[in-house]
């Protein structure tokens, strides 16, 4: 009976491992592939005649390294900046507002989400102009003689990657707050916690597993993020993803474009891998140091114990 | 506690109680306040283009006066028509596309799915976080080989190659959609229906899909949205004459901008609009609440 019934549920997801190794896993090999190979002549792309490692080490040169450590510098700003202005929000939709209004503000966050980030982000280019409406707007109140110069600055960009990515932060830390029910606030206090206690030492412990996957889900794209930059930044923007994009759209060197992109997917994976450890430990470490133990009243060992270890 | 601290702390607390709850409605107006300014944050840039979508003047990013003419130049333009129909012509064929596939791989991982599972949960886990610009390169040197190396002409096909990228990044989140709906069924409803001599495909049909058919419905419709937005992968595979939306503005960048960007740019907004309002709708009328359809909408997670 349950044989018949699951063994054409595992057939089901034939489909989808088929056009997935076709279309993500077999592609992404290719580029492994390449980036072990050569331009060869001017006019080809690529090449695999001969392997070798040349590739690596022609794209970790100055220009790499320097653009790669702004990439880095706007995306660890952005995830952090995205967390402050997040979790306020987060927490006010999902504590503080009445139920029935919670589902409109949520679906306001995520209009602009689903909205084409390009435009947006050509919105904010308008907005920021020289001879835009908040240039003349300062203008207009003697805030500033000359027309404002934010646009193509870090500035600009490092906006840009938050706006563009702070509803991703917003999701994930309002469903885990909206989790965490009032009872267990109201707990807290009973308990005698203040509302800083019970914030620091309820809330917030409860909501990590939210916060954890809103940083990881706005910094992993913002690495791979190019065109933010372009559009705000203008060369001083320049980011990892530029350079990728260039070598395959530009310079026509696939092989080198590869193992950019190669090095790039390598670093963002080594980081979350590290972030992850690092979180774990953190979150290890303070339970230990405010772990409960109760007193084990005489007759009932067991059930306690079996207490204790959970916690 | 001693009777003395009992004494000290009641008669402490009730003076405080009035300054308390004092702080506590400040600490809510700040949060409120926090709130409306992420909110009009949020919202910004939207207005300005919707607002500039009305420039009459000859550069989008001076502003002229209030007319339509953007409205009027940009839907003339067959350059810019060509590339809507495209945009649309993609969206629906991956909407479609990775409605199938991901359906059927949600409905296999909500019921346990043989052994590899946790397998194809983590493929399409990292077909997710992949950084754009790997799907891009990737896809379009896996194309060229199709195309060129193997024969394949439909990889020369830039439609056909638009409907495949947008596919890729949005199977995962049809799965997972569809998982999600289909977990919180009881799977002792597809039993009965075997006990009662209903054949594989009567049991697929009448029981298992009106369960995920909302599931399916918002994720095909998100898939839809994806793929009208996509830029960066989409300007890689595309070819000379197929190019979409997105990308003719990413392309018209690097002359000076017009005002048709924004107006015709709005209209896509609207159609963005109109299905996810479908989308929450559908999910609403499917019984979920507020919270589920934020998690739905962030990819399932």
């Amino acid at each position: 009976m349950l044989r018949r019934l699951r063994a054409p549920h595992g057939a089901l997801a034939l489909p989808a491992w088929v056009f997935l190794l076709t279309f993500f896993v077999a592609p992404v090999a290719l580029v492994v592939w390449y980036s072990f190979g050569e331009k060869p002549g001017l006019f080809g792309t690529h090449s695999n005649e001969v392997l070798s490692f040349a590739r690596y080490a022609e794209a970790a040169d100055a220009t790499f390294l320097a653009t790669f450590w702004n990439t880095l510098r706007i995306a660890v700003l952005g995830t952090l900046i995205c967390l402050v202005v997040a979790l306020p929000f987060a927490y006010w939709v999902a504590v503080k507002v009445p139920a029935r209004w919670r589902g409109l503000l949520i679906a306001l966050v995520l209009v602009p989400f689903w909205t084409n980030f390009l435009v947006r982000t050509l919105g904010w280019q308008i907005a920021l102009s020289p001879e835009g409406p908040a240039s003349s707007a300062l203008q207009a109140l003697g805030l500033r003689d000359g027309p404002l110069q934010v646009l193509y600055t870090r500035g600009a960009v490092q906006l840009g990657v938050v706006y563009n990515y702070l509803p991703l932060m917003v999701l994930p830390c309002y469903v885990a707050l909206e989790r965490t029910t009032s009872s267990l606030r109201e707990a807290s206090r009973d308990l005698g916690a203040g509302r800083w206690r019970t914030l620091t030492s309820v809330t917030l412990p409860l909501a990590f597993p939210g916060i954890a996957a809103g940083c990881l889900l706005v910094f992993v794209p913002l690495m791979g993020d190019y065109v933010t930059a372009t559009v705000l930044g203008g060369a001083k923007g320049n980011m990892v993803g530029q350079l990728v994009a260039s070598q395959f759209q530009t310079a026509q060197n696939w092989a080198l474009g590869s193992a950019m992109a190669v090095l790039l997917v390598a670093f963002i994976a080594g980081t979350v891998l590290v972030a992850a450890v690092v979180a774990l430990l953190v979150r290890g470490a303070v339970r230990r140091a405010r772990r409960v133990d109760l007193p084990a009243p005489a007759g009932e060992p067991s059930v306690l114990a079996g207490a204790g270890a959970r916690s | 506690m001693t009777a003395v601290d009992e004494g000290t702390r009641t008669r402490r607390a009730a003076p405080a109680a009035g300054a308390r709850r004092r702080r506590r409605s400040t600490s809510t107006a700040l949060l409120g306040l926090w709130g409306a300014l992420v909110l009009v944050f949020l919202f910004l840039p939207i207005a300005v283009i919707v607002v500039y979508s009305f420039n009459t003047g000859r550069l989008l990013t001076s502003w002229q006066g209030f007319g339509f003419s953007a409205y009027a130049a940009g839907l003339d333009r067959p350059v810019i028509r060509t590339a809507i129909a495209t945009s649309v012509q993609a969206a629906v064929g991956a909407a479609l596309l990775s409605a199938v596939i991901g359906s059927l791989a949600g409905l296999a991982l909500a019921r346990r799915g043989g052994r590899w599972a946790g397998l194809l949960t983590l493929l399409l886990g990292l077909t997710l976080v992949t950084p754009e610009i790997m799907d891009a390169i990737s896809l379009l040197g896996w194309f060229v080989s199709l195309d060129s190396d193997a024969g394949l002409s439909l990889f020369g096909n830039g439609l056909a190659r638009l409907v495949i990228a947008h596919s890729v990044l949005s199977t995962a989140v049809v799965t997972f959609i569809v998982r999600a709906r289909v977990a919180g069924t009881d799977s002792a409803l597809e039993e009965a229906a075997a006990d009662l001599y209903a054949t594989p495909w009567a049991r697929f049909r009448t029981v298992t899909l009106p369960l995920a058919a909302p599931g399916v419905l918002a994720g095909g419709l998100m898939a839809f949205t994806l793929s009208l937005d996509n830029t960066i992968v989409a300007s890689f595979v595309q070819l000379p004459g197929g190019t979409p939306w997105p990308v003719y503005i990413l392309s018209a960048l690097r002359a000076a901008l017009r005002p048709e960007i924004a107006a015709v740019s709005t209209l896509m907004f609207l159609l963005t609009l109109g299905s996810l309002a479908v989308v929450a709708v559908v999910l609403r009328r499917s019984g979920d609440s507020a919270t589920d359809i934020a998690r739905t909408l962030t990819g399932g997670g």
